[in-house]
């Protein structure tokens, strides 16, 4: 009997043990998990309060409404002063945009709520500002009216997304108005859901030779002041170049060269580069990389410059044309990249989030992500763009009374429309805007974009 | 102890009226089932035999708690379930009374076994499948029961007198050898009919809670009987691949397996049931959202299988270990009536209803808890229901006669 005593002692004990484990994981689930479960979106429980909490607003940093909340006979409704403006950046209900992706601190739920807080009972949310510059983001909307494409702003300076406007948008409320009007919206062939400012894939074109020339000066495989010899037409790499001025530029130096956009000699600056610097430049500038942005975003595209035929589609990708895609917000931060003296910056769009008393919950913190080129190249490359407005092919993008470097140029797109780019940042001597602009266009050469770049950079720097 | 109880389930249910806006005459409902426990106790008392303190009271707290959360969940269901507890506290006075020593239900052991594996098998050839689990026998026009509830408690009586018969033949094939155990076949035998019957239950009632339920009481059976340690862990093995290699030869129960696996996969489908239990846990935090403050009308099977959920909600974390710690109050109390009785079958018999107690509810919280699969099995004393509360009554019951007749009366004086 003894014995059995025991053992049922020790199955007693196992029990308890089994009831202590439970005793854990009640506690791992009511308290440790129990903010992330409350602010998850399919929390049924969670709804029935959260549809109480005053949601927070979200403004740009000059203090306009972007999207606000109105009680209605449905509890919270969301308002969108501004239209189609900001309509890639507010989203068209909860499900999208940025109420999606900043939806706890919009509620004020989840990570931004205390774990072990008495029944926590969230009345209000907290309210976002946006780096948006809204003159200038009012502007550039208004200037791609009827167009399709984009135009993305940088401060060069820390990255801060001053203008982000894709084209065509929509009107939030128009689109929520009726299953209909959602339906044709979901439907439309140009597809205005899409932000095509970070979701965007475009040839980058010639606007691409920036990118060359940086390389080639910073691996000192050529200089400012090397010559190329441009006769309109020529086999390089087993592919027919052809030059944009017919008969060809005659002899040239690379800074005549890029303020010409001449493919020639940029065929044969990428063959003096050399497939793996290229590819090892294109990583350093974080060409390709998606963006750490709180919205979709697509990541560039550039061959595998190996194989047998390396050579060919490395002088393709230096032309930005074949299966060379990018966003047009990594242009702007190429612009922005050349601006700041060589220092990549990471682009964002949520300057702070704060109390709907004004209180600073959280603030953006810059992110050094090291040098692409240095200063003394960036400079070379931005005296070389400035001479493109100046007597170059992008004197569209010119403001008065200020000193701006930039590009612009052509690409065949995918779909066989030629698109029109422009790359430029002012003032030169100290940068503060960067934007980079792409339209899709029907008439081949017509230089639209210039113009969009020179404007918005003159809302931009009217600061002075 | 149980004016206690009353006095909790009065101010419980108070709240909860007020917060659905019901009569407050509601409220007594709360202290209906710990009347009848109270009148039932000085009822015992009449015979004036010593008997345990502890079971009792833990259980009425639980009927109490029942009444209390039921009333919140659905009114209706609450009033049902308060006939239901009057039957049981009533057949369990009776059995109290009628059955004059526990040690004469040895006699019926056999005829208990063969009562559960016919009930069990009825089941799986006749049941009724609710949720894709088949634990319901109907029998029309008499009434629906949850089979598996009864033959639970057959099975504890079966198997605490077969092992107290028998456990000397068991035992003597694995005397004297090394500590790693080469099962022989005398051993071997019964083990492999354990691990087929267990799984035989998990493909026929298509639930894995009851499978789990039956198996862990006969291991612990065994393990009693032959005193290796070894042979459970191999048990345990066999079973784990044995429920393995069946899962894949028949995807039964798939959906609750594919939702324990990854509810996230399909959070509005099948994921829905065990991602709604963990919000409601996760609303309650530490101190819980009070009671009735949230309606838990999107919660499925809040009255059934997810009450504990609801517990957690409205009374948090520490509502949750409460209820924890009373479960594990009954369990340990009747482990430590079983080593204390004098008599061998008592004393197993004990074992096997504490052990049915404890994994039941330990099934339950661990289903809840996304240990292992959810499941259909009633809470003890918590959930809705009819054949689950009057069974744990019953089961209650025998665990006092067992203090009864062969606990000896300690020395001093409580």
């Amino acid at each position: 009997m003894n014995e059995l005593t025991q053992n049922i002692r020790r199955i007693a004990l196992v029990a308890v043990a089994g009831f202590l484990l439970m005793a854990l994981l009640f506690g791992y689930w009511q308290v440790l998990r129990a903010p992330a479960l409350r602010a998850n979106p399919y929390n049924q429980q969670a709804r029935q309060r959260t549809g109480s909490i005053k949601p927070g607003s979200i403004y740009t940093r000059d203090g306009e409404l972007v999207l606000g909340a109105e009680k209605g006979n449905e509890g919270w409704q969301r308002l969108y002063p501004a239209g189609s403006v900001y309509c890639h950046l507010t989203g068209y209900n909860e499900n999208s945009g940025l109420q999606k992706s900043l939806r706890e601190a919009l509620l004020g739920i989840g990570a931004y709520q205390n774990r072990w807080g008495v029944i926590s009972h969230t009345e209000q949310g907290l309210d976002v500002v946006l780096t948006i510059n809204s003159k200038a983001q009012r502007r550039a909307t208004e200037l791609m009216a009827g167009k399709r494409g984009a135009v993305v702003a940088l401060d060069p300076t820390d990255g801060a997304i001053l203008v982000m406007v894709g084209a065509p948008g929509y009107d939030p409320v128009q689109v929520m108005e009726s299953q209909m009007s959602y339906e044709l919206f979901t439907n439309h062939p140009a597809s205005p859901e899409l932000n095509r400012a970070l979701q965007g894939l475009y040839a980058p074109g010639t606007i691409l030779e920036t990118f060359v020339a940086a390389v080639a000066l910073d691996t000192q495989a050529a200089t400012e002041q090397t010559v190329f010899n441009c006769r309109g037409t020529e086999q390089i790499a087993g592919i027919t170049v052809n030059c944009s001025k017919p008969g060809g530029h005659g002899r040239l130096t690379l800074s005549r060269a890029l303020a010409n956009s001449c493919n020639i000699a940029f065929a044969k600056i990428a063959q003096l580069i050399g497939p793996e610097q290229f590819r090892n430049y294109s990583s350093k500038f974080h060409l390709l990389d998606k963006p750490d942005l709180p919205l979709p975003a697509a990541q560039g595209k550039l061959p595998d410059l190996v194989g047998n035929n390396a050579e060919t589609k490395l002088v393709e990708a230096a032309l930005g044309q074949g299966a060379t895609l990018v966003t047009p917000i990594a242009m702007a931060r190429l612009a922005a990249t050349i601006a700041s003296g060589g220092q990549v910056v990471q682009p964002y769009m949520v300057d702070r989030i704060t109390r709907q008393s004004g209180e600073t919950v959280t603030e953006h913190h810059k992110r050094q992500l090291g040098r692409a080129i240095s200063a003394e190249t960036a400079q070379q490359i931005a005296g070389m763009m400035q001479l493109s407005v100046e007597e170059g092919n992008a004197s569209s993008v010119g403001v008065a009374g200020c000193r701006v470097a930039a590009e612009t140029g052509w690409a065949q797109n995918v779909q066989g429309k030629p698109l029109s780019w422009a790359l430029a940042f002012a003032p030169v001597e100290s940068p503060q805007a960067a934007v980079a602009v792409v339209v899709e266009n029907d008439i081949l050469g017509r230089p639209v974009a210039g113009p969009i770049a020179g404007q918005i950079l003159k809302v931009l720097i009217t600061r002075q | 102890m149980l004016i206690a109880c009353a006095m909790i389930g009065a101010v419980g249910l108070t709240v909860v009226t007020a917060a659905i806006g019901q009569p407050l005459d509601w409220a007594m409902r709360g202290v209906t089932p710990a009347g009848v426990l109270l009148i039932a106790v000085v009822l015992m008392d009449l015979g004036a035999a010593h008997r345990d303190r502890l079971l009792l009271p833990l259980s009425g707290l639980l009927c109490v708690l029942s009444i209390v959360f039921l009333t919140r969940i659905d009114p209706s269901l609450a009033a049902h379930q308060l006939i239901v507890t009057v039957i049981g506290v009533f057949l369990m006075v009776a059995l109290y009374f009628l059955m004059e020593d526990i040690r004469s239900l040895a006699r019926f052991k056999y005829l208990a076994g063969l009562s559960a594996i016919a009930l069990l098998a009825a089941t799986m050839l006749w049941g009724k499948e609710i949720n894709g689990a088949r634990l319901w026998l109907s029998i029309p026009p008499l009434v629906t029961l949850q089979s598996m509830e009864v033959a639970k408690i057959l099975m504890a009586i079966f198997l605490a007198g077969y092992v107290a018969d028998y456990r000397h033949i068991l035992r003597r094939n694995s005397r004297g050898r090394g500590s790693i155990q080469a099962p022989s076949l005398r051993a071997l035998a019964p083990l492999l009919l354990i691990v087929i019957f267990c799984l035989a239950i998990f493909v026929g009632q298509r639930d894995l809670g009851t499978a789990i339920l039956f198996f862990g009481l006969f291991v612990i059976m065994f393990y009693l009987a032959t005193g290796q340690p070894a042979y459970a862990i191999e048990a345990v093995v066999l079973f784990a691949v044995g429920l393995a290699l069946v899962y894949q030869l028949f995807p039964i129960a798939s959906v609750r397996v594919s939702s324990w696996l990854n509810p996230w996969a399909d959070p509005t489908g099948i994921g829905y049931q065990p991602l709604q239990a963990l919000f409601c846990l996760s609303e309650g935090g530490i101190f819980g959202v009070g009671l009735g403050y949230l309606s838990v009308a999107k919660l499925p099977a809040a009255a059934t299988d997810l009450i504990l959920a609801v517990i957690g909600q409205d009374l948090g974390l520490i509502g949750s270990l409460g209820v924890v710690i009373i479960y594990a109050l009954i369990s340990v109390r009747g482990y430590s009536l079983a080593w204390q009785a004098t008599d061998r079958f008592a004393s197993l018999l004990a074992v096997a209803l504490a052990t049915v107690f404890a994994l039941q509810t330990l099934i339950i919280m661990g289903g809840l808890l996304r240990l292992i699969p959810l499941t259909s099995l009633a809470t003890p004393f918590l959930s809705y229901g009819g054949t689950s509360i009057i069974i744990n009554f019953l089961a209650i019951g025998l665990l006092l006669m067992v203090s009864r007749d062969c606990v000896p009366q300690p020395e001093k004086a409580r």
